[in-house]
């Protein structure tokens, strides 16, 4: 890492990344190469069972990877997980939140875990609601909050020990649009000082969100690139999600 | 430790957050306790196992009733009451008191009862000194009279040991009243009876001076006992207290309350887990063993508080309701070290339950039955000592029948650390196998999971 907190160069990199799940022939993974520079929004997109979560819990090391290797600020990920986790957030696409907690005693347990205490900590936590839109709400408890607001204080959790990655599992779902255009905005700030990597079925966000986008399908990259430079590689589509369909079919996937 | 300390917060929150939680834990145990000791109270008071309540009416207000009264007073197993809520009680209300089941009998002593019983005791001292004189006239016409009844009420439900027991008692008490009175009565008699007879031996010689030795004969009767029933109970080694409903409810319905955490302890992991914060806990620099020993401390923390309050029930509340208060022997780490394995055994299989059931109505189902029937195997419902041969051989594979005996032996038997060491390393062994069966079951599932 440098001065400023950022991890020099590549921030995290997957190589030849391969997933099998037990009982399953097919690898949920298959040799996925990554690199991923300080400061990308790093979107991942693909169908239903392209992989994106697998590759995302390989990579946040909850998944020990069948083969390939896992680097977080040149820290090796796989060999030593516990050093990784304390340079990463996760914001799962679950709200894994405690409900009859408030948002702040949620934020100050996840605080604590990540080693933070007294007046650093409660810095943090005010610095987090304000960033998430949470700050008259600080002392209410989840299971009174709407699905915007859980999904705001969900990812106020990922972000309370400044992480230097950020894994983002899809934290627009099901929301209004007022709270994913907040999500998305503040998202935007963060790329000064956190790497991102952005899985979401939402076409749209990807484009207006992401420096880089991969598109995986059973468990392989089918394409990748800047969103703009992919839209100029098929002059037929005139958007992601276009491209998207393009690249992986109106099949439906389950 | 800044992280343990901060799931055990977490853990103690979140448990007083729920009050379903709660009222299971707390509530629960403290109900149980309460209503079963004094149901088992009044079961034991109607088979004489416990003091009997006698309404006492004395109508009479003579000598007869004086000395029952006292007489009575002083068994170990009747207390006298005279007055219902501070006021008189007439024979009608004693009878609906007794048949209500309130009193478990009451004894009346009619009007006149002294007079009557003096006149046959000397009518019938009378007639045996007449007996025995050549000249004496048995007034057969005495002993055709019937004699003075006092009247005593059952309660119908009363058992019939205790009925027997009861009367036994009363007619202990009238043959001592009628004994004493016939030695006064035969005290007073005799110089008359034998101032006549030797008047009529002695003839033209009988003298003034005669008259004197005969008539200032007096008995002085001895009143120390002639023969003593000791009782002594069958046992070996040490003695040891009897053990009482309150004595065995309350150790018992604390383990059984402890035991139920496996609830909520099961609920909390399984909520975790489907919620998706165990996924979030576990990519934290957080180990699955501060996670869980987090929760461990936690619920043993919350298994001492549940103690300390059953035990002061035991002390003052169930005292108020007329149950005995709780003996809690004097070895109070005994008691801590008892307290803080069985939490740990109840710990351990509530984690074991919330690492294998895959839903919470699944864990709550099996977690309550299971935990119903270890109890009943253990002697929490029904002690030990009266279930059948074969399920005495079963229950000592219940946890709380561990932890019931270690109790006990504290309890009743005035056991220290050293005599209840055997039951707690089993609990503790139990605690430490359950969590390892967990933690295989959970790294079985996640086998790729980076740990």
């Amino acid at each position: 890492m440098n001065g400023t907190g950022l991890c020099r160069g590549e921030t995290l990199t997957t190589d030849h990344l391969v997933k099998v799940y037990r009982g399953v022939d097919r690898p949920a993974l298959n040799e996925l190469t990554l690199s991923i520079g300080e400061g990308q929004i790093f979107g991942l997109l693909g169908p239903n069972g392209a992989g994106k979560t697998t590759a995302i819990s390989v990579m946040n090391t909850f998944l020990r990877p069948t083969s390939g290797g896992v680097t977080v600020c040149g820290i090796d990920a796989v060999k030593y997980p516990r050093r990784a986790r304390k340079l990463i957030g996760y914001v799962p696409q679950d709200i894994a939140l405690y409900p009859d907690l408030s948002a702040r005693e949620n934020l100050r347990f996840f605080g604590r875990i990540y080693g933070l205490r007294g007046k650093g900590l409660e810095r943090r936590i005010n610095e987090c609601a304000e960033f998430v839109g949470l700050e008259r709400n600080l002392d209410q408890r989840i299971f009174t909050f709407s699905g915007g607001m859980k999904r705001r204080a969900n990812l106020a959790a990922g972000l309370i020990h400044e992480p230097k990655v950020l894994f983002l599992d899809e934290p627009t779902v099901g929301i209004d649009p007022q709270s994913r255009n907040l999500i998305l905005e503040r998202l935007a700030t963060l790329k000064d000082k956190t790497t991102m990597v952005y899985t979401t079925h939402y076409m749209r966000e990807a484009e207006l969100l992401c420096s880089y986008v991969v598109i995986m399908d059973a468990g392989e990259i089918i394409a990748e690139g800047a969103p703009e430079d992919l839209l100029r590689r098929d002059p037929s589509c005139t958007n992601l999600e276009e491209l998207f369909i393009a690249l992986t079919g109106k099949q439906l996937r389950d | 430790m800044l992280k343990l300390w901060s799931c055990v917060r977490k853990e103690l929150l979140l448990l007083c957050r729920d009050r379903v939680g709660l009222l299971v834990i707390f509530l629960m145990p403290v109900v149980l306790v309460i209503v079963v000791t004094l149901v088992q109270e009044n079961v034991l008071r109607s088979m004489g196992e416990t003091k009997t309540q006698v309404l006492f009416l004395d109508r009479d207000s003579g000598v007869v009733g004086r000395q029952m009264e006292e007489i009575i007073r002083k068994s170990d197993a009747v207390t006298i009451v005279k007055e219902i809520a501070g006021k008189q009680i007439d024979v009608e209300a004693a009878k609906l008191a007794v048949a209500k089941g309130d009193f478990q009998c009451a004894v009346v002593i009619p009007e006149g009862t002294t007079k009557a019983f003096m006149k046959k005791t000397r009518e019938a001292v009378e007639n045996s000194l007449a007996a025995s004189s050549a000249k004496g006239k048995v007034r057969k016409d005495r002993l055709q009279e019937p004699a003075p009844r006092f009247l005593i009420y059952f309660d119908p439900a009363l058992s019939e040991t205790l009925r027997l027991g009861l009367t036994s008692l009363f007619e202990k008490v009238i043959m001592g009243i009628e004994m004493k009175e016939k030695m006064r009565v035969f005290s007073e008699l005799l110089p008359v009876h034998l101032e006549a007879a030797a008047k009529e031996a002695m003839g033209p010689l009988w003298s003034e001076e005669n008259r004197k030795m005969v008539s200032g004969a007096r008995i002085e009767w001895d009143n120390a006992p002639i023969m003593v029933v000791e009782e002594k109970a069958a046992q070996y080694g040490a003695p040891v207290l009897r053990p009482n409903t309150v004595q065995q409810n309350v150790p018992a319905w604390t383990l059984f309350g402890m035991f139920f955490i496996v609830v909520p302890l099961a609920g909390s992991l399984i909520g975790e887990r489907q919620t998706g914060m165990l996924t979030r806990l576990f990519v934290m620099p957080l180990s699955y063993l501060t996670m869980i020993s987090g929760k461990i401390i936690s619920y043993v923390i919350i298994c001492v508080v549940q103690f300390a309050l059953i035990m002061a029930i035991g002390r003052f509340v169930l005292p108020i309701f007329g149950a005995p208060v709780l003996n809690v022997g004097s070895a109070p780490a005994a008691l801590i070290l008892i307290t803080v394995s069985a939490g740990l055994a109840a710990s351990g299989y509530g984690i074991l339950l919330g690492t294998v059931a895959r839903t919470y109505e699944q864990a709550s189902m099996f977690g309550a039955v299971s935990v119903v029937i270890f109890a009943a195997l253990g002697g929490i419902m029904v002690p030990v000592y009266v279930m059948p041969k074969v399920m005495q051989s079963i229950s000592v594979f219940s946890p709380l029948s561990w932890g019931l005996r270690a109790f006990q032996e504290v309890f009743v038997r005035g056991g220290t650390v050293r005599s209840v060491l055997p039951d707690t390393t089993l609990m503790l062994l139990f605690f430490v196998t359950t969590t390892l069966i967990a933690w295989f079951y959970m790294s079985q599932r996640g086998r790729t999971r980076i740990q």
